[in-house]
């Protein structure tokens, strides 16, 4: 992955009396596929129109392969927008719908067919031209919105929940489509997802966003596996979020009972959270357990079972291939390095970039 | 069989809306002049009405009104759209019910607020005061049209647009405005059709000189509704109904995208297309005034159908003026305008008793006799008659005049008739047409029982309108217009009528007789008066003394066939059966029998009415 090619720094913006986003600071490199993930009103969707020159920020500068872009308007910078729901223009063609961005630069005729043409082509939808948008399918008029972006060779794609509208058959395969396209094209997506899933499956990068702040940026295994706070553990799959002490370095507490883990750092009996995925938990014989525990709900999930444990007096949960029934008397297990632990939030701007409950 | 019931409730709606239509659309081919009266098939009366100068100059001034109005209140109401669609959610329910208000208001009073509005800030009436009338009716109409459009459209459009490299100019023009486009159209073709349908704002807010088709067409009504007006409709109708299937029918059909394209694709066309048609109408509008000896323009306010058309012309060629003429429909409506002072005229020709009400409200200017030597054309006899509303002729010079008398069938009636009386003979009940209105109604009963018809006496107005109410029940009808049909094609023995009216359908049923009863009569005379605010008095004069001179009596005498005080233009008549004609020159014994109605003054009118809504006259028409 490439340089910094755009650069947000110490963007600030609120409607009204709504801070929507605080002093955020967020570079984006070249090539990279980026998502903002955060629950609908973390200010999401707004960083990515701050981008598109849709927005501009109250404080703070865009910088876009070293300029200052803040003031540029949406038709003078090198990026193009695809739309939640679209925004096909229903008065025209496919053709006419594609060629709308090369006809305002002027393009030659013979430039303009050739890039429908292979526009078309890279969305698998050869022959559509002459089509009118509303008689198509939901999916396809997300390719031909993509079409219609990448024929102008933009920089950087923005993608605002482009699968948000499709079912979950055909979110899945643009899912793959989309990561095709951005390896055929080799430029910068920048995808904006409320999704967890569609962000771990497509993302270089995936910024955890929360109410105007940024949790977390990591790649999708470190966002998963070391959520570094409450609420991006809670965000990013199930978790059991265990309050607990540390008590020195690789032992913690929690539930009255003793654990070995392997973080270090956090001082001597230091109040902190334990963060435990489902999948984490093992289920073994009463005796062989840390904790001893009685199965409580069992629901079958296709791929596994889920099933929650009431132990040490708190209701786990636990994700397994194995079944236990419920009533059955269960010992809870946990590998060491399966034991996340976090900081306790302190002061109050912590507070508001921890769990909103 | 419910199928089957289906089907013959849907056409009898369609039968019960659009009969009337029907109706009219086939007389409008009718070769007679007679309602209900087929005489074969005819274009006559679509030829005569191309040919009607003044038809063809209220069509051309709908037309140009019409697209005038409909262009700039598209163009503000869609920018008003996209303002409100950018609103908050309870700000722009507001707005919305706002500009609804004035669709469902009772346009009477949107008329006569525009009226109070533009004669209150003191801007007279003209062609502008009714295109802002028209433009602020039509917008609200564009709004219902297009903002359903523009808040359909995603917003997302326009900044997809401006994604594309296009500034905000381009993004509005190649996306948003087509996008909204068949809303426009909608908005555009039902204001079109609104402009060109509506009278009563119309009405209210033209000016002097300027009349619409649906202006045109009322001011016609009065003298009966010549067959040229059910063609004029008839084109009318068809002309809005071709505007409401396209708006309703055309964006909606399969042909969507090729309509709207087709206009979009083309608005260099269209847009030129309009800018000629409006072009071409202000300047042949132009083309009229530029004449050549032109040496001012006269304003002339006159009923319906109150003069020979050629007598303005030759009026024209002769004097150089530019005849600004105009037309009104009851004395009380022309009343109402000249006291508000909503539009200035020259010269009007009110009824005797609005004469004097004129006078006593200081309306009037003297006329300078000196200006007008045909004076001498009208027989002393009528001046004198006019001395009753007008004492010492100072300011009105008679035109018209007549008696109200009775018109029978001799072959319905086998007594004589030469009293009130036998309005009140059971006999011929069901056969007897009375006048709906009130001074007529009473100088009936009033003469008929010996008393003055200026009664302002309470006990003899109540005994008058017992005997009315008494009557009623053998009263075919209280009438304004059918009376002529009706006794012309025999469906009433009796009626009470104008002089100037028993003329013509004598000539169309010679079994109708007139008779002015014994008992006396109203003698009416409409005349010539000067408004004090005139423009340009010597215009009006010049006017007046053209129509005071013997041949151009004439032309009108033959024209409206009412009676001339003209002395000079009778001895003219060719025809010596009308010019010995008791019913058209009835003799001085006639003539002293009856008398003028005479202003009542406020409470005078109050008084009648109060009397004539028990008699409810009016109603039982």
């Amino acid at each position: 992955m490439g340089n910094k090619l755009i650069d947000l720094q110490g963007i600030t913006k609120s409607y009204g009396k709504q801070m929507v986003l605080d002093d955020l600071n967020l570079y984006i490199r070249e090539n990279e596929f980026l998502t903002l993930l955060g629950p609908s009103g973390c200010g999401k969707t707004t960083t990515l129109r701050i981008i598109g020159g849709f927005e501009s920020p109250d404080k703070g500068r865009v910088v876009f392969d070293g300029q200052d872009i803040t003031d540029l308007p949406p038709n003078k910078r090198h990026l193009n927008t695809v739309f939640q729901k679209y925004a096909l223009f229903t008065h025209m063609t496919i053709a006419e719908n594609i060629a709308f961005g090369l006809k305002i630069k002027n393009k030659s005729k013979a430039y303009i067919d050739d890039k429908i043409k292979y526009a078309l082509k890279l969305v698998n939808l050869d022959g559509f031209e002459n089509r009118m948008a509303d008689s198509l399918s939901g999916g396809q008029q997300q390719r031909i919105a993509i079409a219609r972006a990448i024929v102008n060779e933009p920089k950087v794609l923005l993608l605002d929940e482009p699968l948000g509208a499709l079912d979950l058959k055909l979110r899945q395969d643009m899912q793959y489509e989309l990561i095709r396209l951005k390896n055929e094209l080799g430029i910068t997506f920048v995808f904006v997802t409320h999704d967890q899933e569609e962000a771990l499956t497509m993302s270089d990068t995936i910024v955890v966003m929360n109410q105007g702040y940024i949790q977390q940026v990591g790649t999708p295994e470190m966002i998963y596996n070391e959520p570094e706070n409450a609420f991006v553990a809670d965000f990013i799959g199930d978790s059991n979020i265990i309050p607990g002490t540390m008590i020195e370095d690789e032992l913690v507490e929690f539930l009255g009972t003793k654990f070995r883990c392997v973080d270090k750092g956090f001082g001597n009996n230091k109040p902190v959270d334990v963060v435990i995925r489902p999948e984490d938990v093992e289920l073994v014989a009463p005796e062989k357990g840390t904790i001893k525990g009685v199965v409580t709900h069992l629901i079958f999930k296709g791929v596994h079972y889920e099933m929650e444990v009431m132990a040490g007096g708190f209701e786990w949960l636990v994700q397994s291939t194995k079944m236990s029934p419920v009533g059955a008397e269960v010992g809870i297990k946990v590998d060491p390095f399966n034991i996340q632990i976090m900081n306790k939030p302190e002061s109050e701007d912590e507070e508001a970039v921890g769990v909103d409950e | 069989m419910r199928n089957c019931a289906k089907r013959i409730y849907l056409f009898l709606m369609v039968l019960f809306l659009y009969l009337p239509i029907f109706v009219l659309i086939v007389a409008s081919f009718n070769d007679s002049k007679i309602l209900g009266k087929w005489n074969g098939f005819t274009l006559e009366w679509y030829k005569q009405l191309f040919d009607n100068a003044s038809i063809m100059n209220a069509l051309r001034t709908t037309i140009v009104l019409a697209l005038l109005a409909s262009i700039i209140a598209t163009v503000l109401g869609t920018l008003a759209c996209i303002t409100i669609s950018k609103m908050k959610k309870s700000t722009k329910s507001i707005v919305v019910g706002i500009t609804n208000i004035p669709m469902l208001n009772a346009e009477i009073v949107t008329a006569l607020a525009f009226m109070l509005l533009f004669v209150g800030l003191g801007i007279s009436l003209s062609f502008s005061t009714v295109l802002i009338a028209h433009v602020t009716f039509c917008i609200p109409y564009v709004v219902l049209n297009v903002l359903p459009k523009v808040s359909q459209m995603d917003n997302n459009m326009y900044e997809a647009a401006l994604d594309l490299g296009a500034t905000p100019f381009q993004a509005f023009y190649k996306v948003t405005l087509p996008e909204i486009m068949p809303g426009i159209l909608s908005g555009f073709l039902m204001s079109f059709t609104m402009s060109i349908d509506d009278f009563i704002i119309t009405h209210f807010t033209r000016g002097s000189g300027i009349d619409t088709l649906s202006t045109k067409i009322y001011t016609e009504v009065r003298k009966g509704i010549k067959p040229e007006m059910y063609a004029l409709s008839t084109l009318l109708f068809v002309t809005v109904f071709v505007l409401l299937f396209l708006v309703n029918y055309g964006p909606k059909t399969k042909a969507k995208k090729s309509f709207t394209t087709l206009i979009f694709k083309n608005k260099v066309t269209v847009a030129i297309s309009m800018c000629v048609v409006i072009i071409a109408s202000v300047f042949g509008y132009n083309l009229l005034k530029d004449d050549k000896n032109y040496i001012g323009d006269v304003y002339v306010y006159n009923w319906g159908e109150y003069i020979d058309p050629a007598v303005i012309e030759l009026f024209e060629e002769r004097t150089g003026y530019k005849v600004h003429y105009e037309e009104f429909e009851t004395n009380e409506e022309m009343y109402t305008i000249i006291a508000k002072g909503a539009r200035t005229y020259d010269v009007i020709c009110p009824s005797d008793y609005m004469v004097e009400k004129m006078i006593e409200n200081e309306l009037l200017a003297e006329i300078d006799y000196s200006n007008i030597p045909n004076i001498s054309n009208i027989g002393t006899q009528y001046m004198n008659s006019a001395q009753g509303f007008d004492p010492g002729n100072k300011y009105c010079v008679p035109y018209c005049w007549g008696t109200v008398g009775i018109m029978y069938n001799k072959n319905m009636v086998d007594d004589e008739v030469n009293s009130w009386g036998i309005l009140f003979n059971e006999k011929y009940e069901d056969n007897i047409l009375m006048q709906a209105s009130v001074r007529d109604a009473y100088c009936v009963a009033l003469s008929y029982l010996g008393y003055s018809i200026n009664t302002l006496n309470e006990d003899e107005l109540k005994e008058a309108t017992d005997l009315l109410v008494a009557q009623k029940p053998i009263v075919q009808a209280y009438v304004v217009d059918q009376v002529r049909d009706k006794m012309i094609k025999n469906a009433a023995a009796l009626a009470v009528i104008y002089s100037g009216e028993a003329i013509y359908m004598q000539k169309e049923n010679p079994d109708l007789e007139y008779v002015v009863p014994d008992e006396g009569s109203n003698v009416w005379i409409d005349g010539w008066v000067i408004p004090k605010d005139c423009q340009n008095k010597e215009a009006a004069e010049a006017w007046i003394n053209f129509l005071c001179e013997p041949e151009i009596a004439l032309m009108n005498f033959e024209y409206i066939t009412y009676s001339t005080p003209n002395v000079a233009a009778r001895e003219l008549i060719e025809d010596e059966e009308i010019r010995n004609s008791q019913i058209a020159f009835p003799d001085e014994s006639i003539l002293s029998r009856c008398s003028v109605y005479n202003y009542l003054g406020k409470e005078g009118d109050t008084l009648y009415d109060y009397y004539w809504t028990m008699v409810g006259g009016a109603e039982s028409d």
